[in-house]
């Protein structure tokens, strides 16, 4: 039971916390592709995403450590496990956790005297926490200072948000030539809440010194933003957290706005090279902002006794806390939503010719079984962008089923593989798709895992 | 018709999944064993005073004293979770008089709730330190931990008599190690 619980929170997944959709992206026998390059080579008279179930993915990810390394129900005790997973992650590795589900969505074409263009449409509803391994503050919560003298510790490892936001978009691509598809997407941005605490900086030591026995000096430029939470505080407050989702999601919230692009480009037929740039957008938080600060600079010398004039300084809790002030501040904010590139190459062969061939038709995806590609993904992070290198292959294997299996590289994995379904039952699409499918030995294993799942109704051209 | 073929399609898929997938046990209860046990050092107390501070137009002041405020155990959490200390004091002088310092901890009451006190000789041109290591835990860190200011007096004892232009110092460094215990 435990295993099904797990595997199912894992499997509500996709995109991990690089966001990469590796096994979706240009994956145009399942409408979701759309939503990462609106420039997506898919055709179609209309789609209607079943709602609520048509885009459901989440991923839970560590790049440090596992479920298992922490929580093991093997005699070790818990705080040599957490120990060993501190002492072994980097300022570096992170923890995320990104869900997503699609309310609705949906497309219809717009036939043209030249060429078709094609509406999509749709709102969902986002989750998204990252978090860096505060590792220095963990140190000296773990250890102390005694052993570390001379080490500056870094407060700038504390980097970590989470904010949840739905998502209404309004997407358009046309074909300007056969061999060229451009497509944009506007996206109003409608915030839930936001915590946010990514641009700190600041540095504590102790070192020797001939004067008192230490040095010892803090300096910190810490600051959280929050957004819709504040009100929770309030203790005169009655809580009603489903109707204050339900009104913010409804563009009742802190708005924003957005925009994806891409393009598909055949330079030959049997050649296809995509690019698009997703979720370049920003949030401008104004409701129910409280940002909490924790900025200045203090130097502890210990109890000073002043044997000439009785004026001594010896407060230092008092000097502390008037040095580096907890102060509460009401100002807007704006953050930036991760903006995310993918881009691809791919070469398709084994040729089909199918007795009904509408070879006047360009697509691809008719004339040929099987395809190859690389594609690339890189998203914004609140410090070096992430990337990640995909090698995959793409077959159809019946006239109902497409098949796509990937090979990814990144920071977390370099044994990331993925395979996604698609099939159709006449205009019934469901699709499924997975990713680190050898981390299935032992999912409390895994760094990742990530799912996707989704049930659309498709209306295609038939050849008529 | 098209549900069966739709299993026959995804079944294995899944079943593969499922089958090959396996999860060892998990215990997330064990993070309610956490226990933290860092050791910080920081500065506890530091003066140095000049010999000339010990005369005062001409005349020798042979007592000197001062009680700043301590407000460290102002904190509760930190004096629940203080659990050990140990205090290194080292008092070093480079002018021709000893000295005695006492250093008299007293809580809120001005009742004593600790005590120390070292003499240091007179200088005769080599290294002249006096060092002390103090350790407090169970009823006397509780004590100690009452402490709202901390006396120091220093005493001159006899000997060749100072000037307002006599050279030296008396110097105090002292640290404390605090073992923290959060569970």
């Amino acid at each position: 039971m435990r295993k099904l619980i797990f595997i199912t929170v894992l499997f509500l997944a996709n995109n991990c916390f690089s966001q990469n959709k590796q096994i979706l992206y240009n994956f145009t026998s399942v409408p979701q592709s759309l939503m990462t390059n609106p420039g997506a080579d898919f055709k179609y008279n209309w789609y209607a995403g079943v709602p609520l179930l048509s885009g459901i993915s989440a991923n839970v990810g560590s790049s440090g450590f596992s479920a298992y390394d922490l929580f093991a129900d093997n005699g070790v005790d818990f705080n040599v496990k957490l120990r060993n997973a501190v002492f072994s992650t980097t300022r570096k590795d992170k923890v995320a956790i990104n869900e997503q589900i699609e309310i609705f969505n949906g497309g219809f074409k717009i036939a043209g005297e030249q060429n078709d263009s094609y509406i999509s449409f749709g709102m969902y509803q986002e989750f998204d926490m990252l978090s860096y391994v505060p590792k220095d503050i963990a140190i000296l919560a773990l250890d102390g200072n005694r052993n570390y003298l001379g080490k500056v510790f870094n407060l700038g490892d504390l980097s970590a948000k989470a904010e949840m936001l739905s998502v209404f978009h309004l997407g358009f691509h046309k074909n300007i030539t056969e061999k060229f598809i451009v497509g944009v997407r506007g996206k109003i941005y409608s915030g839930i809440y936001n915590a946010n605490s990514t641009n700190n900086s600041g540095y504590i030591y102790t070192i020797s010194s001939e004067t008192g026995v230490y040095e010892q000096m803090i300096y910190s430029q810490l600051q959280l933003n929050t957004s819709g939470i504040a009100q929770y505080d309030d203790q005169d407050y009655e809580p009603n957290v489903a109707k204050d989702i339900t009104k913010r999601a409804l563009l009742g919230g802190n708005l924003g706005l957005g925009f994806d692009a891409g393009f598909t480009y055949y330079p030959k037929k049997n050649i296809q090279v995509t690019a698009s740039i997703i979720d370049v957008g920003f949030i401008k938080h104004s409701k129910e902002v409280e940002s909490l600060t924790f900025k200045g600079t203090y130097k502890y010398e210990g109890v000073i006794p002043n044997f000439s004039s009785g004026n001594s300084a010896g407060g230092g809790y008092q000097e502390f806390k008037e040095a580096i002030p907890l102060d509460t501040l009401y100002a807007d904010y704006t953050t930036w939503r991760p903006a995310k590139f993918n881009t691809s190459v791919q070469y398709s062969f084994d040729e089909e010719r199918p007795e009904d061939c509408n070879c006047l038709n360009y697509d691809p995806e008719t004339t040929y079984k099987s395809a190859v590609g690389a594609q690339l993904f890189v998203m914004s992070t609140p410090r070096t962008p992430l990337v990640a290198f995909t090698t995959y292959y793409r077959r159809k294997i019946f006239k109902a089923l497409q098949m796509k299996a990937t090979y990814t590289l990144d920071s977390y994995s370099y044994k990331n593989i993925g395979l996604g379904l698609s099939s159709h039952f006449g205009p019934v699409n469901f699709y499924v798709l997975a990713d680190n499918l050898l981390e299935y030995s032992d999912v409390t294993k895994a760094n990742s895992l990530s799912f996707q799942l989704g049930l659309n109704v498709i209306f295609k051209n038939t050849k008529k | 018709m098209k549900i069966s073929a739709f299993y026959k399609v995804f079944s294995p898929f899944i079943v593969l999944l499922l089958f090959f997938s396996c999860a060892s046990d998990l215990d997330y209860d064990q993070a309610n064993d956490i226990k933290l046990e860092p050791v910080f050092i920081a500065n506890l107390a530091y003066f140095d005073v000049p010999a000339h501070e010990f005369v005062t137009g001409g005349v020798e002041q042979n007592v000197i004293f001062d009680a700043p405020t301590v407000d460290v155990f102002n904190d509760s959490f930190f004096r629940k979770s203080l659990k050990k200390v140990e205090f290194f004091l080292e008092m070093e002088n480079t002018i021709t008089r000893a000295y005695v310092l006492d250093i008299v901890f007293l809580d809120r009451d001005n009742q004593v709730v600790h005590n120390t006190n070292f003499t240091v000789p007179a200088y005769l041109g080599t290294e002249n330190k006096v060092t002390r290591t103090e350790i407090f835990e169970n009823t006397q860190l509780a004590l100690l931990k009452r402490t709202v200011r901390i006396a120091f007096t220093l005493k001159m004892l006899p000997g060749a008599p100072l000037t307002e232009y006599s050279s030296g110092n008396l110097k105090l460094r002292s640290g404390v190690t605090a073992y923290i215990v959060v569970e």
